[in-house]
């Protein structure tokens, strides 16, 4: 048969159209022919990470970096399962991901085969979207389709299950163009009659607050924020994935709100009389547990992407669906127009200029050049360049890089949110190194969360990614073991990690730079020497092992309820 | 707390079932019942769900439902200007002392007899499920072998605009 093209070929091709450079996978019997297409493939760099979740994970912080979309592999059964954690981290945090899982040929599908996995089934709850392609004529469509519904309207993870058959069949079919669903069309315009009213409502605000969530960044809408915050002389406090959306040396900008939340952002959260909210899914951890008393005097405006966000956790007096990038630019137009009518907020202005100045809790814990969380963290504000990349893993070392760090720019401090991953953190940081080579990359990591993906300093090595990793090692689970101290009589159960492993050794061994660092007058010769190294780092911080990240809400409270500090 | 019917145009995708159902189990919601069958539209199919909650529950539902890429329309179906139906076959003991009042109620609800054996009467009745169900419990009565019911399909009325002179 003469024209059509393989299966493989088909992909690839699709691949350069969507732009894709970088893919991170993992092979398998099932998934040789794409391998084999992408060996002599010098415009896509295929990237050997040493566990699929890690290629999971470096293709969500790709994404992130980036704003594009991240591009995963891995084989059937147990390739695709271990990409499972990485893909619904994505999904919750919104990042677009595009998965390749390969299967068993088609005819073999439902015998149990070897390495069969019911990957469609197993992955449908966890992604956006996910397709399981029968044949290679619908191939290219499917492929398209699937970076369309990754990559727009609410971005999230998309999974295409690859049957061996359907890789190494040719077809003549080729989609060309953009692919059309009858049932998907994100309405991403805001409404602009709700637009004004809510433009009325922030003008008249005496105490104006925005809450900015992860939608900010993934918009790009961090620039016209900072303006429409200045121009109402509103402060502006962040969830977790929020943080970068305003520039955190700013004036205005307030913090993280919520359970690990900074104490002047949850106060002045419950002290504004409007409460604009962007690009934000009021989770548990940003609202606390008592819903009714988040914001009780505020008129609530509520903005997301996704209709099914508003009105889900918190009853707002103003939902609008739109994307957060339109629904920021408009307003600032209509709030223009309304300049004779709007409030003065001088006197609200400068309570916010003071809260941002004086961190309170930042006093609550006294430096004394100990080797502690905040030394470290602040020792690595002062180093990073303007364009560096924070990532975090999650537990203490999380809460304290969200309080400590600060993040000057959009895309330069990816944490996991809505799954809270351990082990996300190093692969993230791989994958934003490979979107920004020129940027330090840095993971500020704990010794549980880093031991359990540490098998990509390999990768890192191999493919030199310099990327450096921060552990702040206190020796144990430290979130779990915190929360037993406080309210587990300090009973600690399964969190005590000792000294195992050696971490310097353990980089050693892979060939990376190690090293140790006891006194707090090492931190910043310790990074320098991280970085100049030119390649992956393990900079291995001895903390005290009883360290608390505070204040907190505790389980159960509310943001003006009871807090430890 | 009240019944609602909530009608879904979806794409035949294979897995599109299980992705519906498989919304409602994970955001906790009960189904009563699920039908699928074709539709007018070619490639498409027609979902009848039926569930319970309250206006804030559906209106919830309803935005989850439209986030599923192969859902095409939603449409809650208000109960007074709807026809609802649902299909029970059922087998009911009947012998000779009783079998003339199983098929006198069996009249009564204007239901059809489809199988009679010695022992048994087997019926079937297509109505409002709640003329099912008040039916079933009469039956009851009588002691029931078996029971089927196809779960709730509905289409809305055309309610026809007055011309204005
Ligand atoms: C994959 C995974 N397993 C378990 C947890 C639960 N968990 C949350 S924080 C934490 C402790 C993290 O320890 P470490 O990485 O050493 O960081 P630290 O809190 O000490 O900074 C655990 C076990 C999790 N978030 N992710």
């Amino acid at each position: 048969m003469s024209g059509g093209l393989k299966g493989t070929e088909i992909v690839v091709k699709c691949l350069k159209e969507e732009n894709v450079k970088n893919i991170f996978g993992f092979p398998g019997g099932q998934l040789i022919p794409l391998y084999d297409q992408l060996f002599e493939e010098t415009d896509i760099r295929n990237i050997l990470v040493r566990h699929e979740q890690g290629a999971a994970h470096a293709a969500d912080g790709y994404a992130r970096a980036s704003g594009e979309p991240g591009v995963c592999m891995a084989t059937s059964g147990p390739g695709a399962t271990n990409l499972i954690t990485g893909l619904l981290n994505a999904t919750m945090d919104s990042i677009p991901v595009v998965a390749f899982t390969a299967q068993v040929p088609t005819k073999a599908i439902g015998t149990d085969a070897f390495q069969e996995a019911d990957t469609f089934g197993i992955t449908m709850p966890i992604t956006k979207h996910n397709f399981l392609v029968k044949s290679t004529d619908h191939l290219s469509w499917t492929i398209k389709g699937a970076f369309k519904i990754a990559n727009t309207g609410r971005k999230g993870a998309v999974v295409i299950d690859l049957p061996n058959d359907v890789q190494q069949k040719t077809s003549k079919e080729y989609h060309h163009g953009e692919v059309k669903f009858a049932g998907y069309n994100p309405s991403i315009v805001p409404n602009p009659l709700q637009l004004k009213r809510i433009a009325q409502k922030l003008v008249e605000a005496e105490r104006p607050l925005i809450l900015a969530g992860g939608g900010v960044i993934l918009a790009n809408a961090s620039e016209d924020l900072r303006i429409l915050a200045e121009y109402l002389g509103a402060g502006v406090a962040t969830t977790l994935m929020g943080k970068g959306a305003i520039p955190e040396n700013h004036p205005l900008s307030l913090g993280m709100v919520g359970m690990h939340g900074r104490l002047g952002a949850n106060k002045m959260i419950n002290n504004c009389d409007v409460l604009f909210v962007i690009g934000c899914r009021f989770s548990d951890r940003t609202t606390g547990w008592g819903l009714e008393s988040f914001a009780p005097d505020a008129v609530k405006i509520h903005c997301d992407i996704d209709s099914s966000e508003l009105n889900k956790n918190i009853t707002v007096d103003f939902p609008l669906v739109g994307d957060a990038n339109l629904v920021i630019k408009d307003l600032i137009k209509f709030i223009k127009k309304y300049e004779d009518v709007k409030k003065d907020t001088n006197i609200w202005r400068k309570r916010v200029n003071q809260l941002h100045g004086m961190c309170e809790e930042c006093e609550t814990i006294k430096p004394n050049g100990k080797l502690t969380p905040e030394n470290i963290i602040k020792t690595i504000n002062d180093f990073l360049d303007d364009n560096a990349i924070v990532t975090t893993e999650v537990g203490q070392n999380q809460m304290f890089a969200a309080h400590y760090y600060v993040t000057k720019k959009p895309r330069q401090f990816i944490s996991s949110g809505g799954l809270g991953t351990m082990g996300f953190g190093f692969p993230a940081a791989i994958g934003a190194k490979v979107a920004k080579p020129d940027s330090q990359v840095l993971d500020i990591a704990g010794d549980g969360s880093f031991l359990m993906v540490c098998q990509e300093l390999a990768t890192a090595m191999a493919e030199n990614i310099p990327v450096v990793v921060a552990i702040l090692n206190n020796s144990f689970l430290g979130m779990v073991r915190q929360w037993q101290e406080l309210f587990w009589d300090k009973r600690y159960s399964g969190t005590k990690l000792g000294t195992i492993p050696d971490f310097v050794k353990l980089a050693e061994s892979f060939g990376a730079y190690g090293e140790r660092v006891e006194k707090a007058s090492d931190i910043e010769k310790a990074l320098k020497n991280a970085f100049d190294s030119g390649v992956v780092s393990v900079l291995d911080f001895k903390i005290e092992s009883e360290t608390n990240i505070l204040p907190m809400i505790p389980p159960g409270g509310r943001i003006i309820g009871r807090i430890f500090v | 707390m009240s019944t609602q019917i909530i009608s879904v145009l979806v794409e035949d995708e294979a897995g599109s079932l299980t992705r519906m159902s498989g919304m409602f189990s994970r955001r906790g919601i009960n189904i009563h019942s699920l039908t699928v069958s074709p539709s007018e539209k070619e490639g498409m199919s027609r979902m009848t769900i039926v569930t319970t909650g309250d206006e804030r529950e559906i209106e919830k539902i309803e935005k989850q439902l439209n986030k599923l890429i192969e859902v095409v329309k939603v449409n809650i179906l208000d109960k007074n200007t709807s026809v609802v139906r649902d299909l029970c076959l059922l087998k009911v003991y009947a012998d000779k002392e009783n079998r003339a009042e199983v098929l006198e109620i069996a009249n009564a609800f204007k239901s059809n007899i489809v199988d009679i054996s010695i022992r048994t009467i087997t019926l079937e009745i297509t109505a409002d499920p709640l003329d099912i169900d008040r039916f079933v419990e009469t039956m009851k009565n009588f002691g029931i072998k078996e029971l089927f019911r196809t779960g709730v399909t509905a289409i809305s009325r055309d309610i026809e605009k007055k011309s204005g002179g």
